[in-house]
């Protein structure tokens, strides 16, 4: 009986000083990212035990970007939803679609006008912001400085359009060096971003911005040009990759072990590759993305992803969650996330932080993405297309220019693309 | 005391036989039916959305703009499916057979060929993604040593698919030698010598005695070779070519290593989770295996002794 009584003491009391948990999805499986998240969560914590508020905010790795959209949408409708879930940006449209989030804007209390222009554009969808920024990138090339001089070419002189690049590969391979040309991830995520910088749609209707897509793009004569740049590097055996689609890591092993000049990839692994070059040996110069020749840049879309909300919370719940996003987001920790991985640092007192430090006199490897993302200008083309198949859209884009470095036709392969992305769009809207 | 065994009780029987009803029920007949239904309506995974559509995702899939893919996956997955099947049972019944023999270290012969029976395709996969690694596999640099080349296994399309198609093989043999081992058991030893004593050549003994006595186990390790082609092939190709790279023309509608199951899952998993189309694809898969399984009961099991002639 006694016994019976201190157990129940016990669960009471255990009940009485419970947490609620505020739980955070996020995916990224890299020490240094999920270690940076998992210190904010500590320093939070802390913050909330010291206002005595009786919350903890809990992290958790989901896998990867689409795994973890996955799990939050079935755990929500399971009626467990985490608070907080770190989101792809192409994977809004989905997410407003699904129904599991709450729009941030209507949470409210945020400061729309502190984040970068470009990056809470992304996420404004019909005027409400849904979600808050967290890492924004874009791509940009790198060099290796030391193959380019051994080249012939000056490291200083990035190559700044498609033909450009074409030459120096030309002059890479008359120099005879043992390295390729260039590497990059066959992702559809440059595809976007090539149209992006030549002021084209993606799909119709304002890249679905201005009502739900109902046709795609994708072979209009911007992305030809793209699919001729996949061509032109075919047939000089100049371009480089594992034969896998979207392998970041196998591109940038091959940057990273001397075998490629130049690399194309996001500005967000700019500090984990600085660092390996250097332990190899090597010296890296990042430049604009190079784009197609006779073409205005017309700057990059925002790549990365935002933390959103989910529904089925209460208000006091929610505001908790927010704050912490707040706080990760705030100016001092987008400082040293920048320079831990060089995503955006996405808070415009950030960046006047490390303005003031010199930041980007020092690390103009940094300041170059910076740049980019700064003068890119304000229309339809960069604010990034909104999609629900935008998973299909990647694969079928990979297939096409996969089919084009393999030595099908340009035209032919984009068509085949438009349509059976047309095809998969028909399928995902007649849900509506 | 009764001498005979039957069961008495009426109850008792179905009694005893509820619990395995129970699980195939909950585990297998329940989704199984689920799948079906499912199969008739445009579902999706994010959207929670549910809309009885008839047979459209079947006439999504292999009528309209996406037949060439759809299409292109079927025939691949039963290429795959043949050459897993042959090459792995002849490859195994051979070894099996070598393994049997009276000679020394044959219990150590049996012993390593057994032991990666186990090995899940997710691990076989990863093996045979680093050893063929086109730059620092070892595959790749016993072949630069020996003849000079190097070739592209994960990005040349038959490459890719051959690759594919070896790590499988190569994953099943375990397992089918280990069945084989036993049956070879069962083979009587008198046969052979007889046969030798007549003047039958090694090969001859195999073809005329051995083989026809193993028939059973073919029959057995046929169908489930087919059941791992169709079914199980997701681990292994998701680790060495995630589908894998176009084919050239006319097999550039998908990738050439993306079979039924795999699309499945790209499907209802990878894009924007149209479960509907995934559910359908994979009643396809089970269409074609009952298929298969009912010739294979119907004409093979006429060719099958089971010893006692």
């Amino acid at each position: 009986m006694k016994r019976i009584l201190t157990l129940a003491l016990v669960a009471l009391l255990s009940m009485a000083t419970a947490q609620t948990t505020i739980e955070f999805w996020y995916a990224f499986s890299d020490a240094p990212r999920s270690g940076w998240i998992d210190d904010r969560i500590a320093e939070f914590n802390e913050q909330l035990a010291e206002q005595g508020l009786d919350y903890e905010v809990t992290g958790e790795r989901k896998g990867s970007y689409r795994e973890t959209l996955q799990a939050a949408v079935l755990a929500a409708r399971q009626g467990n939803p985490p608070h907080l879930v770190q989101l792809f940006e192409v994977g809004s449209q989905l997410a407003v679609d699904s129904g599991i989030f709450k729009p941030i804007g209507e949470v409210g209390g945020i400061d729309e006008s502190a984040y970068i222009e470009p990056v809470i554009n992304y996420y404004t969808i019909e005027g409400e912001v849904n979600s808050i920024p967290f890492n924004s990138s874009s791509p940009i090339l790198y060099a290796n400085m030391q193959l380019m001089e051994e080249a012939g070419l000056d490291p200083n002189a990035l190559p700044g359009t498609f033909g450009e690049v074409l030459d120096a590969c030309e002059a890479i391979d008359a120099a005879g060096l043992d390295a390729n040309c260039i590497t990059f991830p066959l992702h559809g995520w440059f595809f976007e971003q090539w149209m992006s910088e030549q002021n084209a749609l993606l799909a119709n209707n304002g890249n679905g911005r201005d009502a739900r897509a109902t046709e795609m793009l994708l072979n209009s004569e911007a992305g030809l040009r793209i699919g001729q740049f996949m061509a032109d590097l075919a047939a000089g055996g100049y371009y480089s990759y594992t034969g896998t689609f979207e392998d970041w890591s196998g591109s940038e092993a091959i940057f990273g072990n001397q075998e490629s000049v130049f690399f194309i990839t996001s500005t967000a692994d700019a500090g984990n590759i600085t660092r390996a070059a250097a332990d190899v040996g090597f010296d890296v110069k990042t430049g604009l993305l190079p784009i197609p020749d006779g073409v205005d840049r017309n700057g990059v879309v925002i790549g990365g992803a935002s933390v959103w909300l989910t529904e089925g919370h209460s208000d006091e719940e929610l505001e908790v969650a927010r704050d912490f996003v707040l706080y990760m987001t705030n100016a001092e920790n987008m400082v040293s996330w920048h320079k831990l991985t060089g995503y955006y640092p996405v808070v415009n007192a950030s960046v006047d932080l490390l303005e003031e430090e010199g930041w980007f006199e020092a690390e103009p490897n940094f300041a170059v993405a910076f740049d980019q993302l700064l003068d890119t200008k304000a229309n339809q083309a960069s604010a990034g297309a909104l999609l629900g198949i935008f998973g299909e859209v990647r694969t079928i884009v990979e297939e096409a220019l996969q089919r084009i470095y393999n030595g099908a036709d340009v035209e032919e392969s984009m068509n085949q693309a438009n349509e059976e992305a047309n095809a998969r769009l028909a399928e995902y809207n007649a849900n509506f | 005391m009764k001498d005979n065994a039957a069961f008495t009780s009426r109850v008792l029987p179905w009694l005893l036989l509820l619990p395995s009803f129970i699980i195939l029920l909950v585990f297998i007949y329940y989704p199984a039916i689920q799948a079906w239904v499912l199969s008739l309506h445009r579902s999706n995974l994010f959207l929670g959305t549910r809309r009885f559509v008839g047979f459209d995702n079947f006439t999504f899939m292999f009528t309209g703009t996406l037949s060439a893919k759809y299409i292109q996956v079927v025939v691949q997955t039963f290429a795959y499916g043949a050459l897993v099947v042959g090459l792995g049972l002849a490859i195994s019944v051979v070894l099996a057979t070598l393994a049997s023999q009276d000679i020394r270290g044959a219990r150590i012969y049996r012993l390593l060929l057994i032991w990666p029976f186990a090995l899940s395709p997710a691990v076989a996969g990863t093996i045979f993604l680093f050893m063929f690694n086109p730059d620092i596999g070892s595959v790749n640099e016993v072949l630069d040593a020996l003849f000079g080349i190097k070739p592209r296994w994960l990005d040349t399309p038959y490459l890719a698919f051959s690759l594919v198609v070896i790590a499988s093989v190569w994953k099943n043999l375990g397992y089918n030698i280990v069945f084989y081992l036993a049956a070879l058991q069962n083979v009587p030893k008198e046969l052979n010598e007889a046969a030798a004593i007549d003047g039958a050549g090694p090969i001859q003994r195999f073809f005329r005695i051995t083989f026809p006595m193993l028939s059973p186990m073919t029959f057995f390790l046929l169908f489930t070779n087919l059941t791992f082609a169709f079914f199980e092939s997701f681990g292994l190709i998701d680790i060495v070519t995630k589908g894998g790279p176009v084919g050239p023309e006319p097999f550039d509608a998908a990738g050439l290593t993306t079979t039924m199951i795999y699309q499945v899952t790209l499907d209802g998993f990878g894009g924007s989770g149209n479960t509907g189309i995934a559910a359908a694809l994979g009643n396809i898969i089970l269409l074609f295996t009952a298929i298969i399984t009912v010739l294979q009961f119907r004409y093979g099991s006429r060719r099958v002794q089971y010893g006692d002639n």
